[in-house]
């Protein structure tokens, strides 16, 4: 009763719930805000992605008549109860050690690729032509980001095992390097983490890999049919989708912890998310153009995914 | 209660534009798009978004005289937008026909199909007119939400 109690609270309060949507849209409204100003413009306010939220919540909803309207509807929610459970099971290092006994990290590793699947469902079954291909591109991403991604978690599992074996458990892995130094400053596991930074953008559907929504080219693509509060859910999606990103960064390669009390820990988790975010999203999508999804591909087929066999290779090597 | 008002109020900050190009000659478009929209006057900033999709759309933009062709288009574009909208007329075009006038392809008028709520007028207007149309475009958002 107790942990069920706990997990709920843990779900919809914190680390998941409220706090991940709180941070994620004001994350997203920073990142708005900063390129903004890199670009030289005044840019929107920082609360803007919340009034996004508050007036798509107010409009219509228009479901096309040729759609498959059960998984029109199905597809935001399914996402956004994926990203929701996945963003429980961050750890947010000195104020909660993350949800033990739920083997975390191959969990998250179902659960990322959920928004993703998401859209192929909402692009697919709102019968747009731009949804087809939108769904087709966010296959291929798919394909091009998750193997360095299962990579580095390999690595990082191998790594936190020390010299029996390999560790599945975020909590393990946060203790581990509390006790050994974080694997950010760590040489052997540099190239894992440049792989971790080249796999961001590819998931966040950011600008250098923005292949399935591609504004100016696919009107968005699986998300051009949808509107009001739907459209909403899938914004509210992406903003836990970047907490839960964000967060497994900031566990698995700088899990600091800094003196202070749990507030201060909270506060400095917050500030390594947003440096992580602006490293690796918002500088990139300023300076950047889109690439094709061939392009997109092959990069990630032959920078992240051969830098994570590095660092798999250097770390069994090291053991 | 008051505070959920005030947070539903929250929505005017948030208009998306959508443009439709009925028949136009593609000077008030020049205009709209690539000088008043841009981000060298940053409408961003009054948390305006240029939006591909007439499903995301608060704000529609429609430049030129509707043609008989492309009639059917534009109100099938405008019933795909959802409710609450707000229209502005961008050109003189959509306004009273402008230089097509009396020709055989414009038989009607833009307000004769849909209700438009603000007209900027010129050939073409000046960014800072259309800026303005989408300012009253905003302030007549708010009383419809």
């Amino acid at each position: 009763m107790l942990d069920m109690l706990s997990h709920s609270f843990h779900l919809l309060i914190f680390p998941g719930g409220i706090f991940a949507l709180f941070l994620g849209l004001l994350l997203k409204g920073i990142d708005r805000k900063i390129c903004a100003r890199l670009q030289r413009r005044v840019g929107p306010p920082i609360l803007q992605p919340f009034y996004d939220i508050i007036k798509l919540s107010q409009k219509e909803t228009i479901i096309p008549e040729t759609a498959n309207k059960a998984i029109f509807k199905f597809a935001p929610v399914f996402g956004f109860m994926g990203m929701m459970v996945a963003a429980m099971l961050i750890p947010v290092p000195g104020v909660w050690n993350g949800a033990t006994g739920l083997g975390d990290m191959l969990m998250l590793l179902y659960l990322l690729p959920i928004p993703a699947i998401a859209f192929m469902l909402a692009g697919s079954a709102s019968s747009s032509p731009y949804g087809a291909i939108g769904t087709s591109r966010e296959m291929v991403l798919m394909f091009a980001y998750e193997i360095p991604l299962l990579v580095v978690l390999l690595t990082i599992a191998l790594k936190a095992g020390g010299a029996e074996g390999s560790e599945f458990s975020l909590a393990q892995v946060v203790a581990y390097q509390h006790a050994n130094g974080s694997f950010g400053f760590n040489l052997s596991m540099l190239p894992a983490f440049i792989a971790f930074l080249c796999f961001i953008p590819g998931t966040m559907g950011a600008v250098p890999f923005d292949l399935p929504e591609a504004e100016p080219e696919l009107l968005e693509g699986p998300l051009l049919e949808y509107s009001g509060p739907l459209l909403a859910m899938f914004n509210l999606m992406s903003a836990l989708k970047l907490v839960v990103v964000m967060g497994l960064g900031v566990t698995l390669f700088f899990p600091g912890t800094i003196a202070g009390g749990a507030l201060a820990n909270l506060l400095w988790f917050v500030f390594k998310c947003l440096i992580l975010m602006l490293v690796s999203v918002t500088i990139v999508r300023t300076a950047t153009g889109r690439l094709r999804t061939d392009q997109t591909f092959k990069f990630y087929l032959k920078y992240p995914s051969v830098l994570a066999y590095v660092s798999l290779g250097l770390t069994l090597l090291l053991k | 209660m008051s505070i959920i008002d005030s947070i539903k109020s929250k929505a005017v900050r948030s208009p998306w534009l959508y443009r439709i190009n009925a028949g136009s000659c593609n000077g008030c478009d020049v205009e709209l798009a690539t000088t008043a929209l841009i981000p060298r006057y940053d409408v961003e900033r009054l948390g305006c978004k240029y939006c591909g999709s007439p499903k995301h759309a608060d704000i529609v933009l429609i430049t030129g005289p509707v043609t008989s062709m492309v009639k059917d288009k534009v109100l099938r574009v405008y019933e795909e937008i959802p409710d609450p909208k707000v229209t502005v007329a961008v050109g003189v075009c959509p306004i009273s026909g402008g230089v097509f006038r009396g020709s055989y392809s414009v038989p009607i008028m833009l307000d004769e199909i849909i209700p438009v709520d603000v007209n900027v007028a010129g050939c073409p207007p000046r960014p800072q007119a259309i800026l303005e149309g989408v300012a009253m475009a905003l302030d007549i958002w708010k009383t419809r939400i």
